[in-house]
């Protein structure tokens, strides 16, 4: 029995957040969201360089070849310096998806760029594709405006698309989390002759989902953990009717609240990343109830520990705002709670 | 991340199928379904208790000199005993003052002809303790209490009144926490004392709680001569010794198997009245599904923690404030599944698995607010754990 990170995961975590505490730091990231596209181009390369991109890809091709686990680490450290990165799209699902393909060459070629923050791929899943033709808008797709290409999953089955390819327009949309960007994409009856097939199977595109998920759970948790971290410490220091204000139960248990709450998801977070890692059935619940509990947990944090500063709380100077619409954002993606509770509830009770 | 037992623990899951089959006729079950004649209950419940200590089941790390079976301390055999008790849906017997904290208490602090008389029967139910701690003028802040002894030769005399003593009526022994030192501070004058039901001057009155069972007790001491021996660990140690117990208590009060026995039970009620395809229940038992899950792997990473002698920090903390709103929500959703029927009681004609949703949904809110409520539990959380300065003192009037 030894339930937890193991040494090695728990070095990885320190080494992560060290680096985004030096490179990411919070005022690059208002850079970014103060910005009219949002883009940070290097924190790909960054990424890459740290071995962020790679955890999930083989090591032949550059990559770590770790698991689940590591790979929430680094989603929760993301979350919690809310880095500029759809990490659960690009880093996750894409590579996911990927590595399930069958064409040899162009695999290894796609997770290689990957590893190497070198590619950066949007996924569409269930793409609008009929006899041999892409039609239709997709909407909220994270990255979509400066992706190298598009990966097209339908019923299991992968085309790669390059961004360029003619008929193809992609508009920004106004996101509440302005550190990560989405888009609508349409596509004008595009000969999907001009994409890739990489082949695939439903089986990993339904791994790759859960993993996305669960990492989607976890930079909710890290936003959540980040926000009640800045509430206690502002707590400690401001004053009000000659009293520091965290003396005051009614401050103090609003706190305590959010602790008894957050602490728990850590646990389930590290027991559904532990339960995907070995393949198990039981992810096919797992996955959405903790996405589903995390991200509700996390809004409910969030909402607590901006209260927590009161009026600052509210203004834009206060870095509150940004765990929460990290949180909004990571709730409302890949499916919110409720639905996502239906999901595990069929599994569990037909 | 390892969260296997190890195979040299199959050995002790066959002994332990074995032990329950061999007992069936005895076993007590555990959740909701077991109720019945008072009497017939207590003393199956007794029956049982035995059974479990003899087998060593319960008190497992007792040292044999006591009657125990003298295991070492080993969090995962313990788990093991847990899960296979819970796969069996049987109870693992009485979790009351008496075994879960005056036995430990008294193992750590107690003198050995103390131990030699007192822990044998206590486990195995044939002494029933109460606990003389909190006062009508002394709940949360628990060290403010006055009952009092003064010595008088190898005597202390006990005048004074504890109240929410639990089982009282039906106990043969309480440990009392008892001023003794007049000049020992708040704190240090305090004393923890042993005393048989039977002593003279002692008046028991029964106080209905909002279960409609008389389990709680005002006890009043009115000369009370109790040997100046009954005291454990030091006079003016009591402070030390009562709050070691209340540890066990947060522990007693935060189970994680019993809450998934609860929901299990829930279960089977949305299924028998069809509700389990309402989105709207199936919404509110996914999201105590979330919540239980994510508490029993907090659990085992507790038990990580203790078996790597970790502090766990504000992750022990808590425990007692979820677990008691855990086990109440699960209740209420089971209340809520059975409509109008919910409002049934035990004893009434048509009443689903003996009354005790509403018997269990109304002592959950008790324990929310006994043992430290839920109140003081964000106190500590939020002062321990999360380092917030206390509360300043008002300045004096």
């Amino acid at each position: 029995m030894d339930f937890g990170l193991t040494q090695p995961q728990e070095l990885l975590r320190d080494s992560i957040a060290r680096f985004l505490a030096q490179d990411v730091g919070v005022e690059r990231v208002r850079q970014v969201m103060d910005s009219e596209s949002g883009r940070d181009a290097a924190i790909h390369g960054q990424l890459g360089d740290q071995g962020i991109t790679g955890l999930l890809i083989d090591m032949d091709l550059g990559g770590s070849e770790l698991g689940m686990q590591e790979a929430a680490i680094a989603a929760q450290e993301i979350g919690r310096a809310a880095a500029p990165v759809n990490f659960h799209s690009s880093y996750v699902l894409a590579p996911l998806l990927i590595a399930g393909a069958d064409a040899g060459e162009r695999r290894s070629a796609l997770l290689e760029g990957i590893a190497e923050g070198r590619t950066l791929l949007t996924p569409i899943l269930d793409a609008p594709i009929e006899s041999g033709r892409v039609d239709g808008s997709v909407l909220y797709l994270p990255d979509a405006t400066w992706a190298d290409a598009f990966l097209l999953e339908d019923g299991g089955s992968l085309h790669l698309l390059d961004a360029t390819t003619p008929g193809i327009d992609v508009e920004p949309l106004q996101t509440i989390d302005d550190t990560r960007r989405v888009a609508e994409v349409t596509f004008s009856n595009v000969d999907l002759g001009a994409a890739e097939n990489l082949g695939g199977n439903a089986d990993s595109t339904k791994r790759a989902v859960h993993a996305a998920q669960i990492a989607l759970a976890a930079d909710a948790l890290g936003a959540a953990q980040k926000g009640l971290h800045i509430a206690v410490e502002y707590a400690k220091e401001r004053k009000q009717f000659d009293r520091i204000i965290g003396s005051f139960q009614a401050v103090k248990h609003m706190c305590a609240e959010v602790l008894a709450e957050v602490e728990p998801v850590q646990s389930l977070l590290w027991h559904t990343a532990d339960v995907w890692d070995d393949g198990s059935d039981e992810i096919d619940h797992l996955a959405p109830l903790l996405k589903a509990h995390a991200t509700d947990v996390a809004n409910h944090a969030v909402t607590m520990t901006t209260q927590v500063f009161g009026g600052i709380g509210f203004t834009h100077e206060c870095d509150m705002h940004i765990f929460y619409k990290r949180a909004g954002y990571d709730r409302q993606m890949l499916g919110n709670p409720t639905a996502l509770r239906e999901e595990a509830a069929a599994v569990m009770y037909g | 991340m390892d969260t296997s037992i190890g195979s040299e623990y199959d050995s002790l899951r066959e002994e332990i199928r074995s032990f329950l089959t061999a007992n069936e006729d005895v076993a007590v079950p555990a959740g909701p379904g077991f109720g019945g004649d008072a009497s017939q209950i207590r003393e199956r419940t007794l029956e049982w208790q035995k059974r479990l200590f003899d087998a060593g089941y319960a008190g497992r790390t007792i040292p044999k000199r006591y009657g125990g079976a003298g295991h070492e301390p080993d969090a995962l055999a313990s788990l093991v005993i847990e899960d296979e008790f819970q796969n069996a849906g049987i109870s693992l017997g009485m979790e009351n003052q008496g075994t879960g904290m005056f036995v430990p208490t008294l193992l750590h602090f107690g003198r050995e002809d103390q131990k030699q008389d007192l822990i044998r029967p206590t486990m195995r139910g044939e002494l029933i303790w109460c606990q003389g701690y909190s006062e009508p003028g002394s709940g949360s802040d628990l060290a403010s209490l006055r009952t009092s002894a003064v010595l008088d030769g190898d005597e202390y005399v006990i005048n004074g009144q504890k109240i929410w003593t639990s089982g009282a009526r039906e106990a043969d022994m309480m440990f009392a926490l008892i001023r003794t030192e007049a000049d020992g501070g708040k704190h240090g004058g305090i004393s923890y004392i042993v005393l048989s039901m039977d002593t003279p001057g002692l008046d028991v009155r029964p106080l209905m709680t909002m279960t409609g069972d008389a389990s709680f007790n005002e006890v009043f001491f009115t000369d009370v001569r109790v040997p100046a021996m009954n005291v454990v660990g030091r006079p003016g140690q009591g402070w030390e010794v009562g709050t070691y117990t209340l540890r066990f208590e947060r522990n007693m009060l935060g189970r994680s198997s019993t809450t998934e026995n609860y929901l299990a039970g829930c279960v089977d009620i949305l299924r028998e009245t069809g509700l389990i395809d309402s989105p709207v229940y199936r919404d509110r038992l996914l999201k105590l599904e979330g919540r239980v899950q994510a508490m029993k792997y907090h659990q085992l990473r507790l038990l990580t923690d203790r078996l790597k002698k970790r502090d766990s920090g504000a992750g022990g903390l808590i425990v007692k404030l979820n677990s008691c709103q855990l086990n109440y929500d699960v209740c209420a959703l089971a209340i809520d599944a059975m409509a109008e029927r919910g409002v049934l009681k035990r004893g009434s004609k048509h009443v689903r698995d003996y009354g005790n949703w509403q018997r269990n949904y109304m002592y959950a809110l008790g324990l929310i607010i006994g043992g430290g409520t839920a109140q003081i539990q964000k106190n500590i959380i939020g002062e321990r754990g999360l380092g917030l300065p206390r509360e300043p003192k008002p300045a004096a009037a």
